[in-house]
């Protein structure tokens, strides 16, 4: 019952996230400086194709009449016509939404693979010399411009070892396993560029928060009770240092997002960040909207599933 | 008391040295912290370089003779692809790429320290305002911005404004969680008592409480405002008629440079690195230098 009045809670904030998304873009396209056509009128549009997406978006009409017919239209999965194609938006897009998801989500797997075990690591030795290398490297490592770690991997294992491929996300005609194959060799260059961008703030806070946990009473009485140190490391400590680990990947699925549309860019892998790059130098304003709006939803969609995990692994959320 | 005084002892030797005022306690500390103190000279240095830049070196522009050469006596960070001079571009990039870090980090402060203040000490204030703070957040920044610096269209204050624009719910979170704890404070409701303005007390008593925050906030906004323009320029919408580290990188990407040319993307790299780790080092001295527990140490 606990459980689902929070679940519940926080699915009202995540649509109130979504519709602030939407709403601020709406305003924001219409308000600014510039004609508002300019993000809705493409030079090379048909008449009638113009005169259905005026009719459609009520744009002879007052502002919140607009604001209506924007949110219906939206509910319909209409994110507007791309300039360039004269293709819907919402095509455009969600052929290359997996894309983008493949590469956050197995980015954010091996960060958690990866980082865990260090951030133990550092905690089990606090101020020993693992520790310190982790400090050292965790602060670069935070510090990192997404672009400059792409183009270094590029270089060192694209170009100059010639490990992986460069550009696309597989190769065309393969098929079956060797097509499975194709897409990790494609994936691995950009995955790492994220993995590399983010592993720092989890190896930092897991430190941390397990550094704390280990100096608790239970793990003391753990101690007396004769549970080896590391018994008391993995089942005891870890477990409490996990949760505001949990809550990081909430607060970082912003920036991975954010990350992904820069690695994209320089790999030419053909998610939606690529297409914010093409589109930026096109100037093709919807798909630009329409991006914004996907990728809102995906980070709404994957914060309500990291608070539910919270929900279910922190007993004080079920049972308080 | 008399004995004292007829045992011949002067009262100044007995009396220990008045304590230093915190800031200057913190200051201490700083100073003895080699890493702090090199850190801020990275940056000082960094700062002179791009004020001094038009001393250094010409604008980079026009076309050069010697095209995608590397790293030379004459062209020490190498040239681009139209031969001109990295080594200036760099220069000139650090100009606008802090000018635009600070500029839009003083914004973002300004609003965020405003709106966090505020929440903190209005509790009728507080939900809408952690909720616009919260959710805010929670979207994906980067193709916000670039929506609207592309609506907009780029330039400088383009530049300055969307990343001060979606870069002051951060310091709103951390001011207002700082805040909320002084707020419960009984000289604040003292502060009440004698009937001071609301105003009065949330400059006077709550501003100065949360100041050692703000330093902190300033320096990784600035320095987050830094790889933010950067991302900006990166993708196209930097200013179209300056240098910034960032748009180096999208000129050695978009003309191809980036697979023949490592020296075309390494140093504007280095720059930014450089700039963004010795601002990350200057705000953990400082709160080592601010924790007693640590400046014992």
């Amino acid at each position: 019952m606990r459980l689902l009045n929070y679940a519940s809670r926080r699915l009202l904030r995540g649509f109130a996230t979504f519709l602030f998304a939407v709403t601020i873009t709406f305003f924001l396209v219409r308000l600014l400086p510039g004609d508002p056509m300019l993000a809705i009128a493409a030079p090379g549009m048909t008449e009638e194709l113009l005169a259905r997406q005026i009719a459609d978006l009520g744009l002879d009409r007052s502002l919140i009449v607009q604001y209506v017919a924007y949110l219906r239209e939206l509910g319909q999965g209409n994110l507007g016509i791309s300039f360039l194609r004269g293709q819907p938006v919402s095509e455009v897009l969600m052929a290359r939404l997996p894309w983008t998801l493949l590469l956050t989500g197995s980015a954010l797997l091996v960060t958690i693979v990866l980082g865990v075990p260090l951030g133990v690591l550092a905690a089990v030795k606090a101020r020993g010399a693992v520790d310190r290398l982790v400090q050292v490297v965790g602060v670069i490592g935070q510090s990192l411009f997404v672009p400059s770690i792409g183009i270094f991997l590029l270089y060192t294992l694209g170009l100059w070892l010639g490990l992986f491929p460069i550009g696309s996300a597989v190769d065309p005609d393969t098929h079956g396993a060797a097509r499975v194959l194709s897409i990790l060799h494609h994936l691995a260059l950009p995955c790492l560029t994220l993995v590399m961008a983010q592993l720092a703030s989890y190896v930092l806070t897991l430190r941390a928060t397990l550094i704390e946990s280990l100096g608790e009473e239970y793990c003391d009485l753990a101690r007396v009770k004769g549970a080896s140190e590391s018994r008391v490391v993995w089942q005891h400590a870890l477990r409490n240092a996990l949760l505001p680990t949990t809550t990081l990947v909430g607060l970082q699925i912003g920036f991975l997002v954010g990350g992904a549309v820069l690695t994209e860019t320089i790999y030419a892998y053909p998610g939606v960040g690529r297409a914010i790059f093409e589109a930026v130098g096109q100037l093709d304003y919807p798909v630009l909207q329409g991006a914004f709006v996907l990728l809102a939803a995906t980070v709404v969609l994957a914060n309500l599933l990291t608070d539910l995990l919270y929900g279910l692994l922190d007993p004080r959320v079920r049972t308080a | 008391m008399t004995d004292v005084i007829q045992s011949g002892i002067d009262a100044r030797e007995i009396q220990a040295p008045a304590d230093p005022s915190p800031r200057r306690r913190t200051w201490r500390a700083f100073r003895q912290n080699p890493l702090g103190m090199g850190s801020l000279a990275v940056i000082a240095f960094l700062a002179v370089l791009s004020a001094a830049a038009p001393l250094i070196a010409d604008f980079p522009s026009g076309y050069g003779e010697e095209i995608l050469v590397g790293p030379s006596a004459a062209h020490w960070f190498g040239t681009d692809e139209l031969g001109r001079d990295i080594f200036a571009e760099v220069i000139w990039g650090g100009r606008i790429s802090m000018i635009i870090g600070f500029a839009a980090s003083f914004l973002a402060i300004l609003i965020g320290v405003t709106v966090g203040i505020t929440a903190s000490y209005a509790p009728r204030l507080d939900p809408p305002l952690s909720m616009l703070v919260d959710v805010s957040l929670a979207l994906p920044v980067l193709p916000l911005m670039i929506l609207v610096a592309a609506l907009v269209g780029p330039s400088v204050e383009t530049l300055v404004l969307v990343i001060a624009l979606f870069s002051w719910p951060e310091v709103a979170r951390i001011v207002r969680s700082q805040a909320l704890s002084v707020t419960r404070l009984p000289y604040v409701d003292a502060a009440r008592t004698i009937g001071g303005s609301h105003l009065w007390i949330m400059t006077r008593h709550l501003l100065p409480a949360v100041a050692p925050v703000i330093v902190v906030a300033v320096v990784l906004t600035a320095s987050r405002a830094v790889l933010s323009e950067a991302g900006l320029s990166f993708l196209g919408l930097g200013d179209p008629d300056s240098w910034s580290w960032g748009k180096i990188l999208y000129n050695a990407q978009r003309s191809g440079a980036l697979t023949i040319a490592w020296w075309a993307t390494l140093f504007p790299s280095l720059a930014i690195l450089l700039l963004v780790v010795s601002a990350t080092l200057v705000s953990i001295a400082y709160n080592d230098a601010r924790n007693p527990k640590t400046r014992e140490a």
